[in-house]
């Protein structure tokens, strides 16, 4: 019981409290770049979602397994970046394969998750906050879902701003920017109320 | 294939290039790396212990310590100890780190991390520096935060008693409530460990404190530090207890106790201030009435934009002198006027009368409080005077 | 001397005109996260300078050898180095900015700066420019975020790389220290380079596919979207 508890708790403050898109700053360019439609947004989301699940679960062993005990910590950065290198070809060719459909969907955003920080910050950030193995996975679902949630609610609010007569020096990005900081203050509400949920 | 394979060798010993490079970067910061995390292991350590060599990590597993101690170290010269406290401050947990000299006196103590809304935990520890176990007691919680500093006094005072345990010596280390519990069940074993305090109807007040057993089993008379366990039906459990008359006594007249509802229907003014009134067969009263909280202070009593009233049990003999009182409800403010529900509180006008219940200690930093309180207790002098059929004062 | 004029043109480059951060938009994440302080934000800027003049050198330097299908693996691999080497550097020898950069100095790596640099100049120039470059990308990258963490930090916390300044004591605006304080005064800043600059700088060209690391490897549609949206 207790461990579903902390489960729950990792899970929910990924996706609200430190989401990673709005309180850490991490996959912002994808989350600028790829929110004008709902579908697309979606689709990244869902992408990243698969993407960090599938990193996490193959770099949290090679760091406890391989280079922990080969005192080869300081290969991390390396060794993690080119896992996801590697992983989102092979999830690329196997969606190309398997599901041409879903390839259609999710296949555009691929190549552009490789360099996704928010990516590499997840796996990087499990080992440094000394997750377990299911709590790392449980942390990666909850990140990914954050920045889905994200996402969906970003590209929702920018439909909006589109049919909107913007000054010209904010339209594009400087109003886009904005809007963002305003979904960011309202996630800050969400401080401090998965832990009392709790308690 | 062949340009594939070429290819590929040349990735590799990009790879072996840059990892080569990485591992002779590592070999030459690694042993700073180590150098400067341990000295900033070490920082903290020294703030509360700024004369210390070095420190050695304890192994608790060894020790019965207090609770709150989560982290303890060694100070490699043998003058004391450095210990990590945890304990729960008004709004969440605080960390602190505290000193102690072999000689048995606080060197620091310091917050690492909280969040009080007050912040007083940031300077609080300076009171303690060079204080022996006295010298602790004596330090005072502040006014208005003493959720906050009584967390930390105690926090400070287990890291002494931790001390002398590390050095070997056999400390008590259970809280108050902890006693309390060890010693009921210890007079009456088939209580079960589940007491509560006994609200007295009668005035059977020659006992400091009586406990009623919740699963029926009996009783536990307290007078000083000697506990009397009884049955249910009197029969006295502890041996060699001196005062089994008067327990047995007092267990007939708690079984004995039956009430009679009051009617109020025709006491207009009573009713906007007694909730219940109620008469034991032995003549003595029960009420239970309203004074104005914190809250409603502030505006028109009978009408108020917010607060709450706080309700009081009192139960008075026929003269007016208060047998056991009890705070029934409250919404007085977390940390300062709630401290009106507790025990130490409301337990100081029992034996006082209508002319004496004023000189109790009010509440430090909740005065509309401690005056709602009284204000609740002189209703019910008011009840028994009118009920009475005597003048009132109200 | 047209040499020297050159060199210089591909040092102030990176600096006003292609300003990374402003102009191209590029490394928003660094920019937002780490503008708190105006100390966390220099050395940020000064940490992604060196990765990016070693990656640009090193790169620039095997530009001959480094096969065409094996690019991008490759420059993954250089400049993941070049950051762990900072990091283990800045770890050993700032260990009070190790701690407040955090897991970000690891996320230099996914800069798309450095990777930009590394595919669009390092790759194709010799050594001296590609160093140039890189120092120009470096510096223009670290004015614009201390220019921000100044913005953020002076107005935010009443303080400048540390220094309380007195008179702000009472008026300070904690919001901007904040996550969305960043996104706010980023977005203004990009509004006022645009107010100043006519709406000339931000040209589509300079961000869209050309300035996107993920140009080479990219299937259009996804680009060219996010050039029509800016």
């Amino acid at each position: 019981m207790e461990e579903i508890k902390t489960l729950l708790v990792i899970l929910l403050s990924c996706v609200f409290v430190d989401n990673y898109v709005l309180c850490r700053f991490l996959g912002i360019c994808p989350f600028l770049g790829v929110s004008k439609k709902l579908n697309q947004a979606t689709g990244m989301g869902v992408s990243v979602t698969l993407v960090m699940l599938l990193a996490t679960a193959v770099t949290w062993p090679i760091q406890y397994f391989v280079l922990n005990t080969l005192g080869l910590g300081y290969l991390q950065n390396i060794v993690f970046i080119l896992v996801i290198a590697t992983l989102v070809q092979i999830l690329e060719m196997f969606l190309k394969r398997l599901s041409p459909a879903l390839y259609e969907g999710l296949g555009v955003y691929l190549p552009l998750i490789t360099t996704n920080c928010a990516v590499l910050g997840v796996t990087i950030n499990n080992i440094l906050d000394g997750y377990g193995f299911l709590e790392s996975m449980v942390s990666s679902l909850g990140c990914g879902l954050g920045f889905l949630l994200a996402m969906v609610l970003f590209s929702g609010l920018r439909s909006r701003i589109n049919e909107r007569i913007v000054p010209a020096p904010f339209r594009g990005l400087g109003v886009t920017l904005i809007a963002a900081s305003f979904i960011s203050l309202a996630f800050m509400g969400f401080a401090g109320i998965v832990e009392k949920i709790f308690a | 294939m062949k340009k594939n394979i070429k290819n590929l060798l040349v990735f590799l010993s990009i790879c072996s290039v840059i990892a080569l490079l990485l591992a002779g970067t590592n070999f030459l910061t690694a042993p700073v790396i180590e150098k400067n995390q341990s000295a900033a292991a070490n920082q903290a350590l020294l703030e509360v212990m700024p004369d210390a060599d070095g420190f050695d990590s304890v192994d608790l597993s060894a020790y019965t310590l207090p609770a709150t101690v989560t982290e303890a170290y060694r100070e490699t010269g043998g003058q004391g100890y450095v210990f990590k406290l945890k304990t729960a401050g008004y709004g969440s947990d605080m960390i602190l780190m505290c000193g102690v000299h072999a000689s048995g006196t606080v060197t620091g103590a310091v917050c690492l991390s909280s969040n009080e809304t007050l912040g007083y935990e940031k300077t609080y520890g300076e009171g303690f520096k060079d204080k022996d176990a006295a010298g602790v007691d004596a330090v005072d919680t502040v006014a208005g935060a003493t959720k906050t500093t009584g967390a930390y006094k105690s926090a400070v005072k287990d890291a002494l008693n931790a001390a002398l345990i590390l050095g070997g010596a056999d400390v008590d280390i259970r809280t108050e409530e902890e006693i309390l519990a060890d010693n009921l069940a210890a007079a009456l074993p088939a209580g079960e460990k589940n007491f509560e305090k006994l609200f007295l109807y009668e005035d059977i007040r020659s006992f400091d404190a009586i406990y009623r057993a919740t699963n029926g089993a009996g009783y536990v008379f307290v007078t000083g530090d000697t506990f009397v366990g009884a049955s249910a039906d009197g029969t006295v459990l502890t041996e060699g207890a001196t005062n089994a008359e008067a327990v047995k006594d007092a267990v007939a007249k708690i079984t004995a106790t039956a009430f009679e509802e009051i009617d109020l229907s025709a006491y207009a003014e009573l009713q906007k201030f007694v909730v219940s009134a109620k008469k034991t067969q032995s003549g003595n009263y029960v009420f239970e009435t309203k004074g104005a909280g914190y809250g409603i202070k502030g505006g028109n009593e009978w009408h108020p934009a917010s607060g709450e009233y706080i309700v009081v049990r009192v139960s008075m003999t026929e003269d007016g002198r208060i047998i056991d009182c009890l705070t029934v409800s409250e919404g007085e403010t977390d940390g300062l006027g709630d401290a009106c529900a507790d025990e130490k509180f409301y337990g100081q006008f029992d034996g006082k009368t209508e002319d004496n219940y004023g000189e109790i200690d009010g509440i430090a930093g909740a005065t509309m409080t401690t005056d709602g309180y009284k204000q609740a207790i002189s209703r019910a002098f008011t009840a028994l005077n009118t009920l009475k059929g005597v003048g009132t004062n109200e | 001397m047209s040499d020297k004029k050159a060199s210089l043109a591909t040092l102030t480059n990176g600096i006003l005109k292609e300003n990374p951060t402003l102009v191209l938009i590029l490394g928003t994440c660094p920019t937002l996260a780490t503008t708190q302080t105006v100390i966390g934000a220099v050395g940020m800027g000064i940490a992604a300078l060196l990765v990016l003049l070693c990656s640009n050198v090193f790169i620039s330097l095997l530009r001959r050898v480094i096969p065409e299908s094996m690019r991008i693996p490759s420059y993954i691999v250089i400049i993941a180095g070049f950051v762990t080497v900072v990091k283990m550097l800045v770890q050993a020898y700032v260990p009070s900015l190790y701690e407040s950069l955090g897991v970000y100095l690891d996320l230099i790596t996914v800069n798309c700066i450095i990777l930009g640099r590394a595919e669009m100049f390092a790759s194709k120039n010799p050594v001296v420019s590609a160093a140039l470059d890189g120092i120009g990308m470096g510096i223009g990258f670290t004015l614009a975020l201390g220019a921000m963490a100044t913005i953020r930090e002076v107005f935010g916390a009443a303080s400048f790389a540390g220094i309380a300044i007195p008179f702000l004591q009472n008026y300070k605006i904690a919001f901007l220290t904040k996550a969305p304080g960043g996104l706010l005064v980023y977005g203004l800043l990009i509004a006022l380079v645009y107010a100043v600059t006519h709406g000339r700088a931000p040209l589509k060209k300079s961000f869209s596919c050309e300035g996107c690391v993920h140009a080479a490897n990219c299937h259009v549609k996804s680009c060219e979207t996010k050039g029509e949206v800016q």
